[in-house]
C-alpha cells in the first residue's frame, strides 16, 4: 500500500558548480549560462506541476553551488521558491565564498534566506588545492562579514578533517580559526572517499584509523569547551542553533526532493530524480520510486534518529509504525545494550559514548 | 543396436587443450543435440564448470552416428576433465570405455597431464587416437606436436587428424577413426550381469541414480539387482540413457552405457566401482574396481551457523554420491564447535567441493586451511596419522615427524627452467633431474613435501612461467623432517582451528607472517585483541588488532539513506561467513592465512 504524506521540508538540488571538488560525487555539471537557463526552466515546470505543501517548515538549497549562478538567474530561482516561504522557519543556502557577491548576498536577505552553510573544509592553502577548492580562510572570513551586514547571522562552517596530509596541528588550527569567527554551527566530516568522485578514481585515501580516531575524539572534546554542544555525528550547534532541516532527515520525517540528483521521501515512498542534466530536462517530474515495506521504515528509523545524540523518541516510534521499539528489534536489542552500546532512558533510546563512536557496527547489528 | 556397431569412448587431454569444444562439435555434427539448444561447453553442466571454464565432472552421453560405410554406430562418449586433481573421475572413466581420442593442442604441445591421462588410458588397454587441435590458430605447430606424441609418448601420428575443434575442420576424420580404430565392446549379453558403476548422483525424487557401464548380461526395469561390495538389493524401476537429456530405454545389455533408477534412498548402498549383478542369475566374481585414491589434502569443514551441522552432513552424503574421492569424517574444534574434517585430491579439488556445497546446498562454510597426513612416531614406538594439525601431540612424546613428499614433474620451456627452479628451492624442493625433451622444453623433476604444493604452488608457476609449465605430481612416500605445532593465540586464548604444522626453519617467518595476516583481516573489536603465534608455549611472534575506536558514517541526509544502508547490509552479509570465537570474531579468511608465508607479495 503506498502512503503520502505532505512533508514540511524541502530540498532543491543545484546542480551546477564553478569546478569540481576532488572528494565530490554528488550531481553536478560544470555551470554555463545556457544549460542554467535550460534548468531553471525546468525547475520551474516541476515546482508547478508537483503540488507542494504551502505550509513548509525547511527549505534547502543545496548542490553542487547555488551561488554559482548568475545574479539574474539567482533571483529567478529564488523567485521560484518565494510562494512555498510563508511558514518557513528555516531557510538555508549553501555557500561556497569564492563566488559571492554582495548583491547575491543581498538576494538571499531579500527573498528570505536566514541561514547559510558555508564551504570552509580547511584553513591550509596547500590542502584545500588538493581537494580542488578555490578559496581562502581569508575568503571564508569575509563571506561570514558579508552575511552578517545583511542580518544573516545563523551561520554554519563545513571543515573536514582526515583530509591526504593533514596533521592533528592542522586541523586544530582550522578548528580554531573557525571558532574565532564565532558562527552558530559547526559540521566536522571526516573525509569519506566516494567511488566516483576525483580522490576515489586516483587512488587517494584517508589518514590511517587511528589518528582519523584520534582527531574525531579532539573535535567531540574540543567544540564543547567553546561553546558548541554535538548533536550529530559531525553536527556541533551554539545556543540551541541546531539545523532544523536536518533534523527532518535524522528524525526520519518526509521532505521534497527538487530537481536533477535530489532524492525525497513521501510517506513510503523514497524517489530519487535522475542524476543526469539531459535527463532532467527532457522530463523535469521524471523519478525513480521506492515503495518501502514496514521493515524498511522501522530499520531507516532507527538509522538516522541514532546519529542523533539524543537518540529516538521510544514513543514516537510506537506511534508511527504500531510496535514498541523492543518489540521491532527482539533479540536485537538485548545484546547491544549487554554490551553497553545502547541504552534507554525514559522515552529515548540512544547509544552509550562507546556505541555512538561505532554506530555502523550497532546498525548492522540490528539489520 | 547390434553389439559390434557400439563404440565406447572418452576424450583425454590435459586442460584447455580442446576436449569440451571437441565435444560440442561432435554432439553438433552427430545432431544429437538440437541446434537450438546448442551452447558451448554443453557437457559442463554445472554452473560452476561454465563460470571457471573447466570439467570437473566426468559426463556421458550417448549419440547416433551414420559413418561413411553407410552403417550407423552409436557412440557412447565421456567427456573428462583435464587437471591433476580430478584424475580420479578420468581413471572410473576410461574403465567404461574401449578407447580414447587424445587431444593435444598443436599450439602447446604435449603437456604434464597429456602424459599422465594417456598412461591411464594405456594401463587400461584402451585404443587411444591421438588427435591434433587447434590447426588453425597462428601459432600452431602440428608437425612439431605429432613429433612429440610420437617422441614422448610412442604413439603412431601417421594418421592423427588435425583438427579446428573450434571451427569444425577434420572433425568428421575423428568420427571415422572412432568408428574404424575403436573396438566394438565384446560381453556377452546372455550371460549373468555385471554392470560397473562409475558414477551416481541423488535425485530427490527418484533416490540415488547410478551411471554403469554393462560387461556383461543385461538388465531392464523389474528386474532385481544386487550391489556386490554392499550386498543391498534392489528392483529396478527405469533404466536409460542420455543425449544429454535423460531417455528411457527397455533394456540395457553388454556394451551399453546408462543409467538406473531403483528408488534407492540409502545413499551408502552405492558405491563408484561396485559391481551390479542380477539376483536371479548372479555373477560369480565381481568386476575389477577403481584404484581407491586416497586424500591429499585435509581441511575441516564447519557451517558458520551450527544449527546447519545436519545440513552439512546430509550435503556431504549426497555430494560423495556424485564425488566418490571426496572423504569425510565428523569432528569437533573448540573454536569452530561441531562439524567434518575432509580429504580431497588437490586444492582445486577443495575449492570445488567447498563451492558445491555452498551453492547446490546453500551452505555458508568456514574451511581450515589445508594440511596433509603426518605420520608421527611415538617415543612409546606407536605412529600417529595426523591429519589435522590441531591434533599433533605434545613434542615431548614425540620421536619423529614425517611427511608426505611428492615427485613433481613440470613440464617447461628453457626460458623459464630458472624461475621453475628457484621456486622449486623456495619451496624446499630437492633436485632430482632435468631432461631436455625436444627443441626448447625440458622435464624438471624435484622432489618436494606435498605441503608445499598444496597451497599455491599451482599459482606461483603459473605466474613465473606465464602460464607456460605444465604439473604433475605423484606421492613417492613419508620422509622425515623437523616438523613443529605452531598455535596461533587470538586474545591469549590459542584457537584450535587456526594451528598449523611448519617446518622449524621456517617457524619465525611463518609466525610472523600469519600474525600479520591475521591483524590485517580480523576485524577490529572493541578492545585490543593481541595475536601470537606460539611453540610449545613460547611465544614466537607477536603484534595487536587495536581495538575499534570509530566506526562511523560522516554524512547521511536525505539523499544518502538507501546507499548508506546498502553499505551496512554489505557489512551485514560479510559477517554470514565470519565464525565468533570466544569473544573475538574471525573471518573465513583468517583460516585461510595460516599458510601466508612472510614474502607473500600480495601482503
Amino acid at each position: 500500500m503506498i502512503r503520502r504524506n505532505k512533508p514540511q521540508a524541502l530540498y532543491l538540488h543545484v546542480p551546477f558548480c564553478a569546478s569540481v571538488c576532488s572528494y565530490c560525487d554528488f550531481a553536478r555539471t560544470v555551470y554555463t549560462k545556457d544549460n542554467t537557463d535550460a534548468w531553471l526552466n525546468a525547475a520551474e515546470t516541476e515546482l508547478h506541476q508537483k503540488e507542494i505543501n504551502p505550509d513548509l517548515k525547511t527549505i534547502y538549497l543545496g548542490g553542487g553551488t547555488p551561488v554559482c549562478l548568475s545574479e539574474e538567474q539567482l533571483e529567478r530561482l529564488l523567485t521560484l521558491i518565494d510562494p512555498y516561504r510563508s511558514s518557513v522557519k528555516e531557510y538555508t543556502c549553501e555557500i561556497n565564498p569564492e563566488v559571492m557577491t554582495e548583491t547575491k548576498v543581498r538576494l538571499l536577505k531579500d527573498h528570505g534566506v536566514n541561514r547559510v552553510s558555508i564551504g570552509f573544509q580547511t584553513h591550509d592553502p596547500a590542502l584545500l588545492k588538493k581537494l580542488g577548492r578555490r578559496h581562502t580562510a581569508e575568503d571564508v572570513f569575509e563571506t561570514v562579514k558579508l552575511f552578517r551586514k545583511y542580518g544573516i547571522d545563523n551561520i554554519s562552517l563545513d571543515l573536514m578533517y582526515s583530509l591526504p596530509g593533514q596533521t592533528m596541528d592542522s586541523l586544530q588550527q582550522s578548528v580554531e580559526t573557525a571558532v574565532r569567527m564565532d558562527v552558530t554551527h559547526l559540521s566536522l566530516y571526516s573525509l569519506t572517499i566516494e567511488e566516483n568522485s576525483v580522490f576515489g578514481k586516483t587512488g587517494v585515501s584517508n589518514l590511517d584509523e587511528e589518528t582519523e580516531a584520534d582527531m574525531y575524539e579532539w573535535i567531540c572534546q574540543t567544540l564543547p569547551q567553546y561553546g558548541y554542544e554535538q548533536y550529530e555525528i559531525s553536527n556541533f550547534a551554539k545556543d540551541g542553533k541546531q539545523s532544523m532541516h536536518n533534523r527532518v532527515y535524522w528524525e526520519y520525517e518526509d521532505f521534497y526532493g527538487i530537481s536533477c540528483g535530489a532524492s525525497g521521501k513521501e510517506g513510503n515512498v523514497r524517489y530519487d530524480k535522475p542524476r543526469r542534466l539531459k535527463d532532467y530536462l527532457n522530463d523535469p517530474m521524471q523519478r525513480e520510486e521506492t515503495v518501502l515495506s514496514k521493515e524498511d521504515e522501522r530499520f531507516e528509523a532507527v538509522m538516522m534518529n541514532l546519529r542523533l545524540k539524543e537518540g529516538m523518541s521510544r514513543s514516537r516510534f510506537e506511534k508511527r509504525f504500531g510496535l514498541s521499539f523492543e518489540e521491532a528489534f527482539r533479540n536485537k536489542y538485548e545484546p547491544l545494550a549487554a554490551k553497553g552500546w545502547l541504552e534507554i532512558r525514559d522515552d529515548l533510546i540512544r547509544c552509550t559514548s562507546e556505541g555512538y563512536e561505532v554506530l555502523n557496527s550497532v546498525l548492522s547489528e540490528l539489520l | 543396436m547390434d553389439q559390434k556397431n557400439i563404440r565406447n569412448f572418452c576424450i583425454i587431454a590435459h586442460i584447455d587443450h580442446g576436449k569440451s569444444t571437441l565435444a560440442d562439435r561432435i554432439l553438433e555434427m552427430t545432431e544429437t543435440v538440437n541446434p537450438r539448444d546448442m551452447k558451448s561447453q554443453l557437457l559442463d553442466d554445472m554452473d560452476l564448470e561454465r563460470e571457471r571454464g573447466i570439467t570437473i565432472k566426468l559426463n556421458a552421453v550417448q549419440l547416433s552416428y551414420t559413418a561413411k560405410d553407410g552403417q550407423q554406430y552409436i557412440f557412447n562418449l565421456i567427456d573428462t576433465p583435464g587437471h591433476v586433481d580430478f584424475t580420479y573421475e578420468v581413471s572410473r572413466s576410461l574403465a567404461a570405455c574401449e578407447g580414447a581420442v587424445l587431444v593435444v593442442d598443436s599450439t602447446q604441445g604435449v603437456q604434464a597431464q597429456t602424459l599422465a591421462n594417456t598412461y591411464l588410458a594405456l594401463d587400461n588397454d584402451l585404443e587411444i587416437i591421438p588427435v591434433i587441435n587447434k590447426v588453425d590458430m597462428n601459432n600452431a605447430q602440428p608437425e612439431h606436436t605429432k613429433h612429440e606424441i610420437e617422441d614422448i609418448i610412442g604413439l603412431d601420428c601417421s594418421e592423427a587428424p588435425e583438427i579446428s575443434a573450434r571451427t569444425g575442420l577434420n572433425v568428421d576424420q575423428v568420427l571415422e577413426q572412432i568408428v574404424s580404430k575403436i573396438p566394438a565392446p565384446a560381453g556377452d549379453r546372455n550371460a549373468p550381469l555385471q554392470a560397473l558403476v562409475f558414477d551416481s548422483f541423488y535425485d530427490p525424487y527418484r533416490g540415488v541414480i547410478a551411471l554403469a557401464r554393462i560387461r556383461e548380461g543385461s538388465v531392464r526395469p523389474g528386474d532385481r539387482i544386487r550391489f556386490m561390495a554392499t550386498g543391498a538389493e534392489y528392483e529396478v524401476l527405469e533404466c536409460g540413457i542420455r543425449n544429454p537429456k535423460e531417455i528411457k530405454v527397455n533394456e540395457l545389455s553388454a556394451g551399453d552405457v546408462g543409467w538406473f533408477a531403483a528408488s534407492i534412498k540409502s545413499i551408502q548402498d552405492v558405491r563408484v566401482g561396485d559391481t551390479v549383478t542380477g539376483c536371479a542369475n548372479p555373477a560369480k566374481e565381481p568386476l575389477a574396481g577403481y584404484r581407491k585414491l586416497n586424500p591429499m589434502v585435509y581441511c575441516g569443514l564447519y557451517p558458520s551457523d551450527a544449527a546447519k551441522y545436519e545440513d552439512l552432513r546430509d550435503a556431504l552424503d549426497k555430494l560423495q554420491l556424485n564425488d566418490a574421492s571426496l572423504y569425510y569424517e565428523a569432528e569437533t574444534s573448540q573454536a569452530l564447535g561441531f562439524g567434518f574434517r575432509c580429504g580431497f585430491l588437490g586444492l582445486l579439488h577443495m575449492d570445488v567441493i567447498q563451492e558445491r556445497l555452498e551453492r547446490e546446498y546453500n551452505l555458508d562454510l568456514i574451511c581450515t586451511a589445508p594440511s596433509v597426513i603426518y605420520h608421527v612416531y611415538m617415543t612409546d614406538g606407536t605412529l600417529l596419522e595426523i591429519d589435522n594439525p590441531a591434533r599433533m601431540p605434545d613434542a615431548s612424546k614425540i620421536d619423529r615427524v614425517e611427511e608426505p613428499y611428492v615427485k613433481a614433474s613440470i613440464m617447461v620451456p628453457d626460458e623459464f627452467i630458472g624461475g621453475v627452479m628457484e621456486l622449486c628451492q623456495n619451496k624446499r624442493g630437492i633436485y632430482s633431474s632435468m631432461d631436455v625433451i625436444d627443441a626448447g622444453r625440458n622435464m624438471i623433476i624435484y622432489e618436494m613435501p606435498l605441503s608445499e604444493i598444496i597451497y599455491d604452488f599451482f599459482d606461483r608457476l603459473k605466474s613465473c612461467t606465464k602460464g607456460y609449465a605444465s604439473l604433475d605430481y605423484e606421492l613417492i612416500g613419508y620422509r622425515k623432517e623437523d616438523l613443529v605445532r605452531m598455535d596461533i593465540l587470538l586474545n591469549g586464548e590459542t584457537v584450535d582451528a587456526l594451528s598449523v604444522i611448519v617446518h622449524r626453519s621456517e617457524a619465525y617467518k611463518r609466525g610472523s607472517g600469519i600474525t600479520i595476516a591475521l591483524k590485517e583481516l580480523i576485524p577490529k573489536q572493541q578492545f585490543e585483541i593481541p595475536v601470537q603465534a606460539a611453540i610449545g608455549g613460547k611465544v614466537i611472534a607477536r603484534t595487536n588488532i587495536k581495538s575499534l575506536r570509530k566506526n562511523v558514517l560522516a554524512k547521511c541526509y536525505g539523499g544518502d539513506i538507501s546507499r548508506k544502508k546498502k553499505l551496512l547490509e554489505k557489512q551485514k552479509e560479510g559477517k554470514k561467513r565470519m565464525k565468533a570465537v570466544g569473544s573475538v570474531v574471525i573471518p573465513q579468511e583468517a583460516f585461510m592465512s595460516v599458510l601466508s608465508m612472510e614474502n607473500d607479495p600480495q601482503k
